[in-house]
C-alpha cells in the first residue's frame, strides 16, 4: 500500500541544469565509467541531493548521462521536505529520484517510514511504499498506519 | 727416444708457454673492451641530437617512442628541439599520445614542453590540451608528464567538457589506480561540474 505525497515545490523544472560538486571525479580509462566520491552534492534548481559515492550512467553509445546512482546513505532536501534513505537513483532526463532503504521522509512535524519512494520532480509529488508509516510527532513512538 | 737437442725444439718449448698465455690473455681483454650500453632511461630527442651533432644545434621534427612496463605505448614528437642549459632539452609544439593496452588513448599537446636530462618527467607549459578516447577534453596551463610510465599531473587548476558535463577542479592526474591497475583521470581539489540535461533538445549556448 503505498502513500502520495507532494514532495518540493512545483516549478521544478527538470530542463534546468545539474550541478554536481565532489572531492574528486575519477573516469576510467578503458571503460569510461565516471565516479564522484566525497562529499558529493548534486544539485538541480532548489533540489540538493548529497552522497558519498556517486557513479555516472550514460545512455548507451551516446554521451548522455541516464541516471545518477547515489550510494553508502543519500539525503534529498527540496523546499522544506527532506528525506534520508540508504541509496538514490536520480534518472535526470526522467525527472525522477528513486530512494531505496529506510526511507525516512520529514515535511514539517511529520515524518513518514517505508521501504522505497519514487520523487517526481516534475509533479513535484512522491509516492512511498513498502511498510509505509506515519510517524505524527518526533516524541511518540511509531503506530503502524496501514 | 730421447729429446732431440737444437733450435727447432728449444722453439717449440717455448711457443707451448707462449701460446695459451697469450691466447688466455686475448679472451680477458675481449670481456674488457664490450661496449658500455646507456643504462639509464634515454631522455627524448637526446640522440637525434646527438647525430645532429654540432652543426645546427637543434633537430627539426623529432620523433621519440618507447613502452611502459604495462606495455602500452608512450610516443612523443615536436616540430623541433633544441638542448638548453643545464643538459635539457626543449621541444616546440609538442604532441603526445599514450596507446593504451585496451586500446583506449590519450593526447596531450603543448607549445613548449623541457625534459631534463636524468628525470623521466617532462614538463609542458603555454597551454595544454589533453584529450582522452573516453570523451573528456581537458585544459590547462602546465603539465608534468612522465616519459617512461603513464603518470600525467596538471600543476594547477583544469577545465574539462566530457560526456558527464563540463568541470573545473583544482588538479588532474592520469595514471594507473585502483583495482585492476586501470589508468584513471582522477579530477580532485574541489570539483565543480555542470551537466546540461539535453531533453529538452534545445542546448541554450
Amino acid at each position: 500500500q503505498g502513500a502520495q505525497v507532494a514532495f518540493g515545490d512545483m516549478q521544478q523544472s527538470t530542463d534546468a541544469p545539474v550541478e554536481v560538486s565532489a572531492d574528486e571525479l575519477r573516469v576510467n580509462q578503458s571503460d569510461g565509467t565516471a565516479v564522484y566520491t566525497g562529499n558529493v552534492v548534486i544539485g538541480q534548481g532548489d533540489m540538493r541531493l548529497s552522497a558519498p559515492r556517486v557513479t555516472v550512467v550514460y545512455v548507451e553509445g551516446q554521451g548522455r548521462i541516464e541516471r545518477l546512482e547515489a550510494r553508502g546513505g543519500v539525503t534529498l532536501v527540496s523546499g522544506e521536505e527532506a528525506a534520508e534513505a540508504e541509496e538514490a537513483d536520480y534518472d535526470i532526463n526522467g525527472g525522477s529520484i528513486v530512494m531505496r532503504g529506510d526511507v525516512l521522509l520529514t515535511q514539517g512535524g511529520n515524518a513518514l517510514m517505508a521501504e522505497s519512494m519514487t520523487v517526481d520532480l516534475n509533479a513535484g509529488t512522491a509516492q512511498m511504499s513498502g511498510r509505509v508509516r506515519t510517524v505524527i510527532d518526533q516524541g511518540s513512538n511509531a503506530d503502524g498506519a496501514n | 727416444m730421447a729429446r732431440a737437442g737444437g733450435r727447432y725444439s728449444q722453439v717449440v718449448a717455448w711457443l707451448k708457454i707462449l701460446l695459451p698465455l697469450s691466447a688466455l690473455a686475448l679472451m680477458s681483454t675481449m670481456f674488457l673492451v664490450a661496449r658500455q650500453t646507456g643504462s639509464e632511461a634515454e631522455i627524448p630527442f637526446a640522440e637525434q641530437l646527438r647525430e645532429a651533432g654540432r652543426a645546427d644545434e637543434q633537430v627539426g621534427s623529432p620523433y621519440f617512442a618507447g613502452t611502459t612496463e604495462r606495455g602500452d605505448a608512450l610516443t612523443f614528437e615536436a616540430t623541433r628541439a633544441r638542448p638548453v642549459s643545464g643538459g635539457r632539452i626543449a621541444a616546440d609544439e609538442l604532441s603526445a599520445r599514450i596507446g593504451l593496452t585496451d586500446g583506449g588513448t590519450v593526447d596531450f599537446r603543448a607549445p613548449n614542453a623541457i625534459f631534463t636530462d636524468g628525470s623521466a618527467m617532462a614538463t609542458l607549459s603555454g597551454g595544454v590540451e589533453i584529450d582522452s578516447s573516453t570523451g573528456y577534453r581537458v585544459r590547462t596551463e602546465r603539465l608534468n608528464a612522465a616519459i617512461d610510465r603513464i603518470d600525467l599531473e596538471s600543476d594547477g587548476e583544469v577545465r574539462a567538457d566530457g560526456p558527464a558535463g563540463t568541470l573545473t577542479a583544482g588538479k588532474m592526474r592520469v595514471l594507473p589506480s585502483g583495482p585492476g591497475d586501470e589508468v584513471q583521470m582522477i579530477f580532485t581539489e574541489g570539483v565543480e561540474m555542470v551537466y546540461e540535461p539535453q531533453n529538452s533538445g534545445v542546448s541554450d549556448e
